[in-house]
């Protein structure tokens, strides 16, 4: 079952129309002024991306509450995950996840982000479609203190037990 | 003494002790430290708890310029330093299109494939004292004494090398490194040879490995476990096949894949792998183009707003580097995801109602260098 | 009866003690204690080429209750440092330490302004009697260590310092 590029451009589109909230793409950088430069916005949730410039193929921005729908139409499709990237553009005040997707048995990359709000950031976990996500958030939720709803165990991970603090946060004092 | 009622026994109702596999341990892996839950000889749940080691590669990332950060690359995963400089150096010429001579792609192979090679004999020395077997150390390090000389006189160090730059090399090789690098591939080929035969077909070792941690394909994509252990399960997946990166298209070598699922396959996968690494460097030297190692590069490193990544076949898998930039000459997010820590993940449910010598077994076959867990 | 023989003149201590550092230094067991890089040339060091046997060094032992000499080979993270003070407390007196590579010395390349997790230096938390500088070092460089150390216990030096030709 390997999926081409146009059959998942459309099964993303379509996830994305059903949802309820919109993904706020637009929103999010009109509202920025920022002096650090930010990324041009998508012209939409769900863009082929030139491969030999970025490393993958498909660039598909979600709402928060949709990742998890996201990850099973690539789990049904084959793909595996990647990893998981927390970005923290202190600017906009919000946080970026990023999911990278791989597939074992063709060279398609995927990777499907989705923006919380700073000060309230939570996201749906994917260990139950990806038990690698586990970890994964794990990580994400030691440096960034992303919540993941619904992980079995969010405890520290890389940094000390009795960690309280956040390194990767761009307001980080150590 | 633990009374029962601390430790959570909800699958095994019998008694259960907990058995810290500390972050000082034998088995040469590194400080990774594994709670397991026993019950007698038999491990209900081992949980693997990191961040011993870990060095802040990620902040690092933010401090410090593009160049300034390739050190850290070597130090990531010191064993195949030179998969991840690669890594790295193709992120940024990626994103700004920068072209790479012929010549120093030809030699970023066959220097990554001789580390590739060095990265597994020091895989399969430990492995082996974690089974109770230390003379084939003796063996593997002379070999890889003498990969370890070639490649120092050109890059100037043994480990953690930093050799690859931004458009190219940071120095060519020379005909001592062609000639000697052609002699190490005529000797090691008898070597393999009778490591097969002392080691691979040894009964004891068949015994410790065949059929020991059987892990499937299913397992493998649900937690992202990539390099030899998705090959020892059966699917050929690899990264210079799959997104073709270099030169590596030029060449002709095959993926070792080995349906079996057992540390065995995954122990067979690597010695393969280490003798089709010979044909790509053979090929690689044979065809070496003349001219520059080094391409046109800006003064001043500033990529273009966005995110870029890029992926290599390290020796331990999958290793890609995501990075975001803000024009700036620091970058604004580098995000390192490395095989080994994906291989890890999959360990608690593996080895579930594994006896411990058999899930120390495991754990040696899955080939993990903790600084790559922990970054 | 009054016992006051000079015991000085019946029992030379002095040499005793000259072998007992003799045969200390020559059969310095070491504990397993690779971190990260440094470790694998710890190894290489215990390998055919480099041979630390030669200097009664090979016998690395996993307990710290048997091990003489501790050579701390990697960074030291906070996370790990109440086990590595642990360890160094386990171990029985007389016990050396070695700081193998610029992390164990003082936190190494992974000291930035911002840093949040490196112990900056081994000898934060206990003694060191030998610094090896490198990142990491070369095997010859761990041996020169374990010699240094042999001078410091015996107060000679095994083998003459190399001087490069000129």
């Amino acid at each position: 079952m390997i999926p081409s590029l146009e059959q998942l451009s459309d099964q993303f589109t379509r996830l994305i129309r059903l949802g309820a909230v919109t993904p706020n793409v637009e929103d999010s950088t009109a509202a920025a002024p920022g002096p650090t430069a930010t990324p041009p916005p998508s012209p939409g949730p769900v863009q082929p991306v030139d491969y030999s410039l970025k490393g993958y193929h498909l660039d598909v921005t979600v709402s928060p509450g949709q990742v998890v729908l996201a990850a099973e139409i690539l789990d049904q499709n084959g793909f595996g995950l990647d990893a998981i990237t927390g970005v923290d553009w202190i600017a906009q005040n919000e946080l970026e996840v990023v999911y990278d997707y791989f597939h074992p048995l063709s060279p398609l990359r995927v990777a499907v982000r989705a923006r919380v709000p700073r000060g309230h950031p939570e996201l749906p976990t994917l260990s139950g479609v990806f038990p690698g996500a586990n970890w994964h958030e794990r990580e994400t939720h030691d440096f960034f203190g992303i919540r993941f709803l619904g992980h079995p165990d969010l405890t520290p991970f890389l940094l000390p037990e009795d960690a309280d603090y956040h390194p990767l946060r761009k307001d980080f004092n150590a | 003494m633990i009374a029962s009622n601390d430790i959570p026994s909800r699958t095994n109702p019998q008694e259960t002790f907990v058995l810290n596999l500390g972050p000082q341990h034998p088995a040469t892996h590194g400080v990774l430290r594994i709670k397991m839950t026993m019950n007698g000889e038999y491990v209900t749940r081992a949980e693997p708890v990191i961040g011993y080691i870990h060095r802040m590669h990620e902040k690092m990332g933010e401090n410090r310029t593009w160049a300034q950060f390739l050190p850290n690359t070597g130090r990531i995963d010191y064993l195949s330093a030179l998969h991840y400089n690669h890594a790295f150096v193709g992120v940024v010429e990626r994103a700004l299109r920068l072209e790479v001579p012929r010549r120093a792609e030809y030699i970023r192979v066959i220097t990554s494939e001789l580390n590739r090679i060095s990265s597994h004999l020091v895989w399969w020395s430990a492995f082996l004292l974690d089974l109770g077997g230390f003379t084939p150390l003796l063996y593997a390090f002379d070999d890889r004494e003498k990969i370890l000389d070639l490649l120092e006189g050109v890059t100037g160090s043994r480990l953690t090398y930093c050799y690859f730059r931004f458009g190219g090399l940071c120095n060519d090789i020379d005909d001592e490194f062609i000639k000697g690098t052609r002699a190490f591939v005529a000797q090691m080929r008898p070597r393999l040879k009778m490591y097969r035969e002392l080691v691979t077909d040894n009964i004891i070792l068949r015994k410790r490995l065949e059929g020991i941690g059987p892990i499937s394909a299913e397992m493998c994509r649900k937690y992202g476990a990539t390099g030899p252990v998705i090959r020892g399960s059966g699917v050929a997946y690899d990264v210079r096949r799959s997104e073709p990166y270099s030169v590596y298209p030029e060449f002709d070598f095959e993926i070792p894949v080995f349906p079996e699922g057992d540390s065995m396959a995954r122990y067979l996968v690597r010695m393969e792998e280490m003798a089709q690494s010979l044909r790509i460097i053979e090929q690689a030297l044979g065809k070496l183009p003349p001219g520059p190692v080094m391409g046109k590069v800006p003064r001043v490193l500033k990529l273009p707003p966005g995110d870029y990544c890029y992926a290599v076949e390290a020796a331990r898998g999958r290793f890609l580097v995501r990075t975001v930039s803000d024009h700036k000459e620091i970058p604004y997010r580098v995000k390192l995801r490395t095989p080994s820590f994906s291989n890890l993940s999959l360990y608690e449910e593996a080895s579930k109602g594994m006896m411990l010598p058999d899930a120390l077994a495991l754990l040696g076959s899955l080939d993990l260098v903790i600084p790559d867990i922990d970054r | 009866m009054e016992a006051s023989v000079d015991t000085s003149q019946i029992v030379k201590f002095a040499k005793l003690d000259e072998l007992l550092a003799l045969s200390r230094a020559n059969s310095l067991w070491p504990l397993t204690f690779g971190l990260a890089c440094c470790a694998i040339e710890m190894m290489a060091a215990g390998g055919p080429r480099f041979d630390i046997s030669r200097f009664g060094a090979e016998v690395f032992r996993p307990s710290p209750r048997q091990a003489d000499v501790m050579i701390v080979a990697g960074t030291v993270n906070k996370k790990i440092a109440p086990a590595v003070k642990t360890l160094y407390d386990q171990m029985l007196e007389p016990k050396w330490v070695i700081a193998m590579g610029n992390c164990a010395i003082s936190g190494g390349p992974f000291v930035f302004p911002g840093q949040y997790a490196v112990v900056e230096g081994v000898d934060q938390l206990f003694p060191v009697d030998v610094y090896i500088p490198g990142c990491p070092p070369r095997p010859e460089a761990l041996i020169e260590g374990i010699l240094a150390l042999e001078q410091k216990l015996t107060g000679k030096r095994r083998w003459p310092v190399v001087k490069p030709p000129q």
